[in-house]
């Protein structure tokens, strides 16, 4: 067998060809983990498959398709279009394929969106929309940018120099402004100075990343990373999922780098967090008295390993050389906000079926809240049903547009349920 | 060649608009041939077709209301449920409607008389979960848990766990079946009640009928769509799981439940202890580990698994004789402390030394991982499974490894180890398979005709086959087997299927892939019984 030379860089699709044609149907992408598998209900982890039931919105289905593009027996029609885009991309079936035959499944899909987007038939006209708002004031919403620090109260200071640099994200920035107040009410109580790139921080990309437009993720990226660099901080706090995964992992892979060459470190609220309550150094007083249940983000889960790029050859029996490193989710953010939770007094944690990484999304990611909106929040809907059988009164999640997306299913399914954000549940719990 | 507009359309009001599809895109993702189980094999790459539409029936009535249109349209038609076979999986003609059961997800459990009932579309580890939870169990087969219950059911089902509940098709209780013609079935109790507690009559036993041989007709006899399941008892204590994917298993109670992991002086120790336990009806499973399990099992990824690999050598194979063996205290903790001893005694008299064992389970109650099999190679396949008696099985294994040796490469070096197999109905019967191992980016031609050689060897030397029914070329085995049970077979078939729609051309299927494949013509040496039969549906 001749070596091919392959590199784990999703600009090009055919990188991921030996995964895209070794898969073998077992449906690890789709079913639970059979350890944890709890019977009929809730048994699937693929909101796309079980909404659209057709292969085609599979993980299996679309690794078929990816290889017809490949092949050049498909092109990306209107209808290919709706098969690719209406996913998540929430990486239940990367990580439930790494369980059973580690194969890469989470790149080839995203490879097959830039290649859509190549193509110039992706991504969804919503997406372009929101490109364009990026492009024109550095946020999705369109809001006007120089808006962007509004929500910082006249009592937070942030520091002129900090190691810590506080990245907002346009979620917090402007729809949210009540995350990125609790979280520098947080920093502030645990006497961690902190700054901001104010002007200087733009949307972090994810919606035109994970929508394929990766030129212009990039152009993001590329600000963003030097807007941190000029900085000098050394840790970049993030309170969204998505920003945190951008700046991890996704800045790398666009980079062609790996996480730890970035110069800079990349923590999520709740690991900073849960240092600080390890420590001492941040204590709950006051009292909870509350059954919650606890949201895994994908983004801040199963998708949060660290990046680490890799180029080299497969040969013989697919063997790799120098060994390929693979982010198998086993690394996420799971215990951090699970070990907060139970430090809270009176705060009792029930966990959902789904839950670490065999989580059922909330729906809101992919681009799918702009351009499905209905599939998103019947997925949200699909994930309060299992929250309605923890008897939870509150659902916490580590990230704004899941808090969004459970609160629109809410509204909609009138369901006696209150969604926290992470920052939220900490803030009350320090009693400030 | 596609489905005319008139009959989607009838379809289509039968089960709804959302609920069928004969778009381009669609049909794409049903593709077969390079990949899965025999990926990239002849038979997958020669034999697949896309369908011409899919179809997902909620009901009995809706399949049967499908199947005859089929009939009346002269649509042929494959039923699936999970499509983990997927060159069996996939139709093998044009112009063919893939009927797709996942939507039928019932599954019932009788506690009190210890059985389930389950549709199409459930799976293993459901079906499991849902039994753990009322003390009983079932049994999760080699393909894995993620299969489709019914469908392996009809297919083969085992597991070291035969060991205690004997051959799934002795299980089988009360069916639902839609006949190729769209007429129901139902056997057993199903017949006269809706209670499916009981499998026999009512008149002549049609189970077999319905099932064929092992492996199964393979939906080439209409649709089973319910299937009552006999459960066993199991102990009462929980099998807590645990750890984050891909590390995860079910932690057993120590008191209940334990593997114990023996090593054995030689081939003739390992053989004589399978007899030896079953004579002394103790333990609930037992299996002969092949060394490339172990291995599978210590790796990481596949690069760590070819390093491991490398270090082993025919020496090591010669020398490797592990016995693992489950104790369950299905009764009484008691139980597995007499079991222990008894196992103990046994050991103690044939040299076998326990080894160090985790007091886990990753594979045999919940996730019969065998996906697993397919990571370090990329291609795999059994080219059989036997039902005979233990030393038979091992007799049969050490034979395809020295037939193996001259298809070795493209076959993966395995250094002669002659496969998996265990004991079945408390040692009355040995139970083995042969898997191997490819490269499919590799000619597999040669794999090919590897896979025809084992059935020619077994006629050779008398060898068991379970690829009576489809899997090998049925004018080769029936003949020899038979004289005429493919007659007889085919006969069945033309019967109760007379357009011949139902999933063809099986059980002609790998008469037909030899057929059309040139490089398998020069083994082609049997004489052609049923020259004359020709497949309507074949183009």
């Amino acid at each position: 067998m001749k070596e091919e030379k392959i590199k784990l860089n999703v600009t090009e699709i055919e990188n991921f060809y030996y995964d895209i044609t070794r898969c073998i149907r077992c449906k690890g992408c789709k079913w639970v983990d059979h350890i944890y598998m709890p019977g009929v209900k809730f048994s699937t982890r693929c909101p796309s498959e079980k909404r659209y039931l057709f292969d085609s919105y599979s993980a299996y289905g679309r690794l078929k398709l990816a290889q017809a593009v490949i092949e050049g027996r498909l092109d990306f029609s209107e209808k290919m279009l709706d098969a690719i885009y209406k996913c998540q991309l929430c990486g239940a079936c990367d990580v439930g394929c790494k369980r059973n035959l580690d194969l890469e499944i989470e790149l080839p899909l995203e490879a097959l969106r830039i290649r859509a987007v190549e193509s110039g038939k992706g991504p969804m006209p919503q997406h372009k929309q929101i490109a364009g708002n990026i492009e024109e004031t550095h946020n999705r919403f369109d809001a006007p940018h120089g808006n962007r620090q509004k929500w910082l109260p006249a009592d937070v200071k942030p520091a002129r120099k900090a190691d810590i640099v506080y990245f907002v994200g346009c979620s917090a920035s402007y729809a949210h402004p009540e995350i990125a107040e609790a979280t520098a009410r947080i920093l502030n109580a645990a006497k961690s100075d902190f700054m901001l790139l104010g002007s200087e921080e733009w949307c972090c990309g994810y919606p035109l990343y994970i929508t394929g437009q990766i030129e212009a993720a990039k152009k993001n990226a590329q600000h963003n990373t030097e807007a941190i660099r000029k900085s000098g901080a050394g840790v970049v706090l993030v309170s969204c999922a998505e920003g945190y995964r951008m700046l991890k992992v996704n800045y790398p892979k666009m980079f062609n780098k790996s996480t730890t060459e970035m110069g800079f470190k990349v923590v999520h609220l709740t690991e900073y967090v849960d240092e600080l309550v390890k420590k001492g150094t941040l204590k709950f007083t006051k009292k909870m008295d509350l059954r919650v249940t606890y949201h895994d983000a994908c983004n801040l889960s199963r998708l949060s390993e660290p990046w680490i790029y890799w180029e080299g050859t497969r040969g013989e029996w697919g063997v790799t050389n120098p060994p390929m490193p693979r982010r198998r989710g086993t690394n996420g953010i799971y215990q951090q906000p699970r070990d907060i939770i139970k430090s809270i007094p009176g705060l009792e944690l029930v966990e959902m079926v789904r839950f670490r990484e065999n989580a059922w999304c909330c729906g809101a990611g992919g681009g799918v809240k702009e351009a499905f909106p209905d599939f998103a929040l019947w997925t949200a809907s699909e994930r309060l049903e299992e929250v309605k059988e923890t008897g939870a009164e509150i659902i916490v999640t580590g990230c704004p547009w899941c808090k969004d997306n459970f609160n629109d299913a809410v509204k909609k399914d009138d369901i006696n349920l209150k969604v926290y954000d992470f920052s939220e549940l900490i803030l009350q719990a320090i009693s400030l | 060649m596609s489905i005319s507009e008139e009959a989607y359309r009838v379809m289509e009001d039968i089960v709804g608009a959302g609920y069928i599809s004969s778009d381009a895109v669609d049909m794409e993702a049903y593709r077969g041939g390079v990949e899965g189980y025999g990926a990239s094999m002849g038979f997958a790459k020669v034999m697949s077709r896309l369908p011409a539409a899919v179809i997902m029936p909620k009901t009995t009535e809706e399949v049967q209301k499908i199947v005859r249109v089929c009939n009346l349209f002269k649509i042929p038609f494959i039923p699936v449920s999970t499509m983990f076979w997927l060159a069996q999986s996939v139709p093998h003609v044009e112009g063919s409607l893939l009927i797709d059961l996942k939507r039928m997800d019932k599954l019932e459990i009788d506690e009190e008389h210890m059985y389930a009932l389950v549709e199409s579309g459930v799976i293993y580890s459901q079906l499991q979960e849902q039994a753990m939870r009322r003390g009983l169990y079932t049994t999760v087969p080699g393909g894995g848990s993620q299969v489709s219950v019914i469908a392996n059911m009809l297919d083969c089902g085992f597991s070291p766990l035969n060991f205690r509940n004997g051959f799934p098709s002795r299980r089988l209780l009360g069916i639902e079946w839609v006949l190729p013609d769209g007429e129901i079935l139902r056997t057993g109790s199903l017949a006269f009640s809706d209670d499916p507690f009981w499998g026999e009559g009512p008149g002549p036993e049609l189970r077999g009928i319905l099932r064929g041989n092992a492996p199964g007709w393979n939906g080439s006899f209409g649709i089973c769509t319910q299937m009552a399941i006999k459960l066993s008892p199991f102990q009462p204590e929980k099998l807590e799981p645990s750890g984050i994917s891909p590390h995860t298993t079910l932690q057993l109670p120590p008191k209940r439940m334990r593997w114990i992991n023996f090593t054995l002086p030689d081939r003739e120790a390992l053989i004589n202890a399978m007899y030896k336990i079953g004579e002394a009806e103790v333990s609930a499973a037992m299996t002969k580990v092949p060394i490339f399990f172990r291995v599978v099992a210590k790796s990481e990824s596949k690069e760590d698994f070819w390093e491991l690999w490398r270090k082993e050598s025919e020496e090591s194979l010669a020398k490797f004789h592990v016995l693992r063996v489950l104790l369950i205290g299905y009764t009484s903790e008691e139980q597995l402390d007499y079991e222990e001893r008894v196992l103990m005694d046994i050991m103690g008299e044939l040299g076998g030394e326990p080894r160090r064992t985790k007091p886990t389970d990753e594979s045999w109650f919940k996730n019969a991982d065998s996906a697993g099999m397919w990571l370090m190679a990329g291609g795999y396949i059994s080219v059989e499974y036997c039902l005979e008696t233990i030393e038979s099985a091992a007799q049969q294994g050490e034979d395809y490894a020295t037939l193996k040796k001259q298809y070795t490469p493209p076959l993966m070096a395995d250094y002669g180890d002659p496969g998996w197999f265990q004991s079945i109905e408390i040692g009355h019967g040995g139970y083995f398979e042969f898997l191997i191992f490819y490269d499919p980016r590799e000619d597999t031609n040669r794999v090919d005709h590897f896979y025809l050689e084992t059935a020619k060897l077994n006629i050779k030397k008398g060898h068991w086959t379970s690829f009576c029914g489809s899997s090998q070329p049925i004018r080769l085995i029936g003949p020899a087997y038979g004289p005429n049970f493919h007659l007889w077979m085919m006969k069945v078939k033309e019967t109760f299927d007379v357009n011949s729609l139902s999933n063809p051309p099986v059980p002609y299927e790998h008469d037909v892939f030899i057929d059309r494949a040139e490089w398998m013509h020069p083994l082609e040496d049997w004489k052609d019984p049923i020259k004359d039969w020709k497949d309507p549906n074949m183009e």
